[in-house]
């Protein structure tokens, strides 16, 4: 293990965040609010850690793909706790293991929170749990990436370990340029959302952090009803902007190039809207009798679908009224999650679509058991080592999401906040059902329930693996063997 | 791909290159070139050796043949400047940079070694407009035969169309040079440039009081008369070997053989398989070809290894060469010329008392690093002549033609120069001699630059 570039990483993480602490503080300034020095001693206490970490520059700056999984999990550890100071230090949230979880569920954007009035929140920490969304939607490490020119190859295990999906892809041959591309549709997706809400009459504040939640697909709110009290054109551009957020960012570097045959060809992104498409007519004759508008129907029935679907979280309505047909959709789609290469989380479309076509050739070879089959992807062959990993990802989702039920069953009433809890936490989606419904909170859980859930986000987020291998002892201890002399 | 051209347009011209198989070649390439900050797009059928590429350099890896129409336009053809094809197969190398040429306006480079071709390269690049044919046996083959020729030195490097070189000798126990200093020997020296000395792991480009001892391995540059004249005050072997026994039939072996038919060198090449062998003897009426297999000892006494005046293994094995080679240092006196094909274990090779070594990849590779270096300059012209990695690819020996007012007709002492480098020799017209302090640079001068800095592709690079 390489600790020296490790650390030198973290360091580098650490400036950054303090960098983006200070724009909470600014926006407290602005509102003239007390909280904001809270984060500006945060974002002083981030600096000065992190400038200790890189200080030193390591000699050797090769690393490999174990470096890369350890940095990048030991980063967003870090970044949850320096986050999560300003907060206690202003107060607001005083439990440094509820201010924990709050930054977790904003870097992971999963969007759950302790909070039961968020209203009462100051402005410069309601920005900052929304910034948070925004930072975590596209990841730490690719921004670090985008900045920091780094010599080698090795940088593409970083992002490996931070991007979502079975494969990454790079966009363009250097790393570096790859993460500028990525942040820069990420950039201007958020701004034309910011102006489309600004049109909508939303004012300024909110439009702000309600698309960083879109872009993020995180989930805050500002407000206790989430998005319930906006217009429904301001509803339909954030679901259609969630739409768009859970979409393989690849898509959009193909249309940039004018290359739209093939941008909207890719199966992962058909199946995705149909998904979308399916769901939200299933949704929404399912719930007609309850409403009785065809508009605000289909508006509420999309809402949620993009909202679960993309794991953003947000709400235009109570859907815990809704019957259970619509229920078990809703759930089923936190599992499907969003399209790999997005800022998406869940089990991801392309994995779904990966391990249905293995279920489909392993039934084939029943009727002939020498037939030589191979699954094909978007017209190329899938090397089998990907539908390796790709089980093997989803045992590992299973076994970890079972026993994170079983551990939080402890603490709960039902069946179905245990499970829900742990679905809306795992897939990064926010609200769940019954106890940890949309219009409630996680605030009730006790502090062990609460590590397991903010573990829980942080291992959706990073795709399982880096997180994982954080608990295999050779990270931490290195074999030595004694010589006899 | 006009998105991240307009990014990077800020400083230098990057070139975009695309690098078609990723063989032992392929990732040397990818390795140097993205390492001088281009952007490489490999393109291989096996995804598995991809792969491992891509997770070692910044590059981005394409699965699928790199002769196809769709496959080129994915890996960004049309935006490409530069087009390299060294996969397994000659023709697929031709099909897939004439593919290239007519879908992008690139330059392209292909690597043709088969025998068959050889004399069709001046057509195949005139007619298919490729830009360069490699041909690594046969360069590899040139340098050994010019080793052959002054078997004294280790290595030879030509500049200036052959008309000046680099020449690196290991200096022998008893020799005049030893225990002398440079201000000493100025007369010995005269018409030679000492551009660095290596003592064990230590490089020095020495000063007026360094003093030389035995062991020391020196290198120098010179007009090509200048060698011999050097080498004769010094009392040091200059006559070529008039005999050779080469290990292994390969290619190399073939074209090695055919240069030193041509100038009345008795070849024997000692070849396993019966097949090569008649093939060899076919089409080589002078050499003698000898069938077996050249690990056993009695059949290298045989064949008269303690006779011959020069041993040149040249089996597939890397670990065979140097067990050999190692062989007939022991069992004569004859220069012994080893082909390392790996690049790995360097170090553990160079500290083998080896005479001389011959990396097949390195040839390669910096021809082409040159010729990409030439072209991220100017986009046409070239500046660089000639490039080569010395002491083990701690400097640099580049060839380049004066071609910016701001270095010319001031004298070199009075100008701002890049400390760790050094203007090694001037060809000015044909009059080729070695810059002292007063002289200047003039216009269409060609000058040699030895530098520990990497990255010259122009002149100005030698200011500060």
């Amino acid at each position: 293990m390489n600790f020296r570039i490790i650390n030198y990483i973290l360091g580098w993480v650490l400036i950054i965040e303090a960098a983006f602490l200070l724009m909470p503080f600014f926006v407290g300034l602005y509102c003239g609010e007390s909280s904001a020095t809270a984060f500006l001693i945060g974002a002083a206490i981030s600096a000065a850690v992190g400038t200790l970490f890189v200080i030193k520059k390591p000699k050797d700056t090769v690393f490999f793909i174990k470096e890369g999984f350890v940095a990048v999990a030991l980063s967003w550890i870090a970044l949850s706790t320096f986050g999560a100071l300003p907060f206690v230090i202003s107060g607001e949230i005083p439990k440094f293991i509820d201010a924990l979880f709050e930054t977790v569920s904003g870097f992971t954007t999963t969007g759950s929170s302790i909070l039961s009035d968020v209203e009462a929140l100051s402005h410069a920490s309601l920005f900052w749990r929304s910034f948070t969304h925004w930072i975590g939607g596209m990841g730490v490490l690719v921004f670090l990436l985008a900045v920091l020119p780094m010599a080698g190859g090795s940088q593409m295990h970083l992002m490996r370990a931070e991007s979502p999906g079975p494969s990454v892809s790079k966009l363009v041959p250097k790393t570096q340029y790859t993460a500028i591309i990525l942040y820069g549709i990420y950039i201007l997706l958020t701004i034309i959302q910011f102006i489309l809400l600004i049109i909508g009459g939303m004012p300024i504040f909110d439009a702000i952090t309600i698309t960083f939640g879109t872009a993020g697909t995180g989930g805050f709110g500002i407000k206790n009803d989430s998005i319930a009290s906006y217009s429904p054109y301001c509803q339909w551009i954030i679901a259609a902007f969630m739409v768009i957020f859970g979409v393989n960012f690849n898509v959009y570097f193909l249309m940039l190039l004018k290359r739209f045959k093939q941008a909207i060809s890719g199966e992962e992104f058909r199946t995705y809207l149909g998904l979308v498409a399916g769901s939200t007519a299933l949704i929404a004759y399912n719930i007609y009798k309850n409403c009785n508008m065809v508009e605000g129907t289909l508006r509420h029935a999309f809402f949620q679908v993009a909202s679960i679907m993309t794991t953003t979280g947000f709400a235009s309505t109570d859907y815990e009224i809704w019957p259970s047909f619509s229920h078990v959709i809703l759930v089923l789609l936190m599992f499907i999650g969003a399209s790999a290469g997005s800022t998406g989380g869940g089990i991801k479309v392309s994995r779904i679509i990966l391990l249905a076509k293995r279920a489909r050739q392993e039934i084939r070879h029943y009727f002939h058991p020498k037939r030589v089959t191979k699954i094909h992807l978007d017209g190329k062959v899938v090397e089998s080592e990907v539908i390796k990993t790709t089980s093997a990802y989803l045992i590992t989702y299973v076994l970890l999401f079972a026993a994170s039920v079983l551990l939080i069953s402890l603490n709960t009433a039902d069946t179905t906040t245990a499970f829900t809890a742990v679905a809306a936490t795992i897939n990064n989606i926010g609200p769940g059902l019954a106890q940890v419904g949309p219009t409630d909170n996680f605030g009730f859980f006790n502090a062990f329930s609460k590590s397991v859930l903010i573990f829980d986000m942080l291992v959706g987020r990073l795709e399982l693996f880096p997180m994982l291998i954080l608990f295999n002892p050779n990270v931490w201890f290195s074999k030595r063997i004694k010589k006899n002399i | 791909m006009s998105l991240f051209g307009k990014i990077t347009n800020s400083e230098r011209q990057v070139l975009n290159v695309i690098i078609v198989g990723c063989g032992s070649v392929g990732t040397t390439l990818a390795e140097r070139l993205s390492a001088e900050g281009h952007y490489i797009t490999m393109i291989d059928k096996d995804a598995n050796s991809l792969k491992r590429v891509c997770d070692t350099y910044d590059v981005m890896g394409i699965v699928g043949n790199g002769s196809s129409y769709s496959i080129l336009m994915e890996a960004g053809i049309e935006s490409a400047n530069l087009v390299i094809a060294v996969t397994e197969s000659d023709e697929l190398n031709l099909l897939c940079c004439t593919v290239a040429k007519k879908v992008g306006n690139c330059a392209a480079i292909a690597r043709v070694r088969t025998p068959d071709y050889v004399d069709d390269l001046p057509y195949l690049r005139t007619r298919l407009g490729i830009s360069m044919i490699i041909n690594p046996e046969l360069e590899a083959a040139r340098e050994i035969a010019r080793l052959l020729r002054l078997p004294s030195a280790i290595s030879i490097n030509p500049f200036a169309k052959g008309s000046v070189e680099m020449v690196k000798f290991k200096l022998p126990e008893k020799c005049t040079l030893c225990g002398k200093s440079l201000m000493q020997l100025q007369d010995i020296l005269r018409g030679v440039l000492i551009c660095g000395v290596e003592r064990g792991e230590d490089l020095t480009i020495p000063g007026g009081s360094f003093e030389f001892e035995p062991g020391d391995v020196i290198s120098f540059i010179a007009p090509v008369r200048n060698t011999q004249l050097f080498f004769k005050r010094i009392s040091i072997e200059t006559t070529a070997v008039s005999s050779a026994i080469i290990a292994g039939g390969g290619r190399i072996s073939y074209y090695l053989a055919k240069m030193l038919i041509d100038e009345g060198i008795e070849v024997k090449i000692i070849e396993q398989d019966e097949n090569r062998c008649s093939y060899l003897a076919e089409n080589l009426d002078k050499a003698i070809v000898l069938c077996g297999n050249s690990n056993s000892e009695d059949l290298l006494l045989e064949s008269g290894i303690r006779e011959t005046q020069s041993f040149i293994s040249l089996t597939d094995a890397d670990e065979e060469n140097i067990l050999l080679s190692l062989y007939a240092k022991k069992a004569t006196n004859a220069k012994v010329i080893t082909k390392i094909d790996r690049t790995s274990f360097h170090n553990v090779i160079t500290e083998l008392d080896m005479d001389s070594v011959i990396y097949p990849r390195y040839l390669i590779t910096e021809s082409i690093i040159a010729y990409a270096r030439a072209k991220h300059n100017s986009l046409g012209s070239s500046n660089i002549e000639t490039l080569y990695q010395v002491f083990d690819g701690r400097a640099e020996a580049i060839e380049l033609r004066v071609d910016q007012v701001e270095v010319t007709d001031t004298p070199l002492m009075k100008m701002n120069l890049k400390k760790d480098m050094l203007i090694a020799c001037v060809n000015r017209g044909g009059r080729i001699f070695i810059p002292s302090g007063n002289d200047c640079l003039m216009m269409d001068d060609t000058v040699i630059i030895v530098t520990k800095h990497s990255g010259f592709d122009e002149i100005n690079d030698i200011l500060m």
